[in-house]
């Protein structure tokens, strides 16, 4: 299989799902793609190309949400990440949701479960995907639908509810944190 | 500080502890264990379990989830002991004192004896701190 090959299979198939598709370089691919689709591609790349998943990462970019999925097509050693966006649910940027903290004043973050930006959850097609969706739903405040135990993973049992550290809007909300160096 | 815990330090067991550190301190900290720095001549040993030991040494910037860990070692050590912080991050939290999973230092969880800073500490200063802290224990009684 050439890697033009490849490349010219994955734009014909996804056509309605690829919003941007750009070669940063002949190792490194960036795939845009539509968040509901996020299921299909990746399950093509995964079972049909043979892509190994290495990791999911996510960043909060103020506007909207941003996951990527870095696959390794080890055959032709391209790195393909896939970009997905997700909006941020209106509410949430208003800071007097709160409510959700179980110990202390409310924090502005979130605080309702139902608001969390949803996409469909990788886990049950690599169980490669089960701890790093934990992790991102724990520290930035997703929701990953289908995903069989969305427990927390890195975070303390007692820390409260709705606070997501990792979030552009965080705020302390421990009264005993102490923030100086006492000289 | 007694007669008891200067009996001690003749030989003092150090119970190593990291309380998630970037681990540069405690490979300083194994440095001194080397030929090279050789602390054994002051008769000091890493003991293998926290209810053998005289010293608590802690590394790393204490987090959330290794605070309680630290707590409940600090409550296993048989008293009298002392407890040396080595590096900046056991001192202060270094670059992670803002961080959400780093709410206080070490010292406000356990009580510290001595301070090393450093980032690391070179294998010279942690000899030196635990020297002068085994001066500081003899003085009293002689």
């Amino acid at each position: 299989m050439k890697r033009e090959d490849v490349l010219k299979g994955l734009k014909e198939r996804f056509a309605g799902d690829i919003l941007e598709f750009s070669e940063k370089s002949p190792k490194r691919l960036y795939i845009e793609i539509k968040a509901e689709s996020i299921k299909k591609v990746a399950l093509y790349l995964y079972k049909d190309l043979g892509c190994r998943f290495n990791i999911a990462s996510g960043m909060d970019m103020r506007r909207h949400f941003e996951i990527l999925y870095h696959f390794l097509l080890e055959d032709l050693n391209v790195q393909i990440s896939l970009r997905v966006k997700l909006l941020k649910p209106s509410k949430m940027s208003s800071p007097a949701v709160g409510g959700g903290g179980s110990m202390d004043p409310p924090p502005t973050t979130g605080g309702n479960d139902l608001v969390l930006p949803e996409i469909d959850s990788l886990a049950p097609l690599f169980e490669a995907a089960n701890w790093v969706e934990r992790e991102l739903h724990e520290l930035l405040g997703l929701n990953f639908r289908g995903h069989p135990d969305l427990r927390k993973l890195l975070l303390p049992d007692d820390w409260p509810q709705g606070v997501y550290p990792l979030r552009q809007d965080y705020k302390e909300w421990d009264p005993n944190a102490i923030r100086d160096r006492g000289v | 500080m007694g007669v008891k815990l200067t009996a001690l330090l003749k030989s003092p067991w150090v119970f190593h502890l990291s309380t998630g550190s970037c681990n540069n301190c405690d490979i300083e900290v194994l440095d001194c264990l080397t030929p090279r720095f050789d602390i054994e001549r002051f008769g000091m040993l890493l003991a293998g379990s926290v209810r053998h030991a005289d010293v608590l040494l802690v590394t790393g910037s204490a987090n959330r989830k290794s605070m309680e860990r630290v707590k409940k070692l600090y409550e296993q050590v048989p008293k009298p002991c002392l407890v040396v912080a080595i590096g900046e991050c056991a001192l202060s939290r270094g670059l992670f004192i803002d961080s959400y999973n780093c709410p206080v230092p070490v010292d406000k969880i356990i009580p510290v004896d001595v301070y090393i800073p450093g980032c690391p500490p070179r294998p010279e200063a942690i000899i030196a701190g635990i020297v002068k802290l085994i001066e500081k224990v003899k003085a009293p009684a002689q």
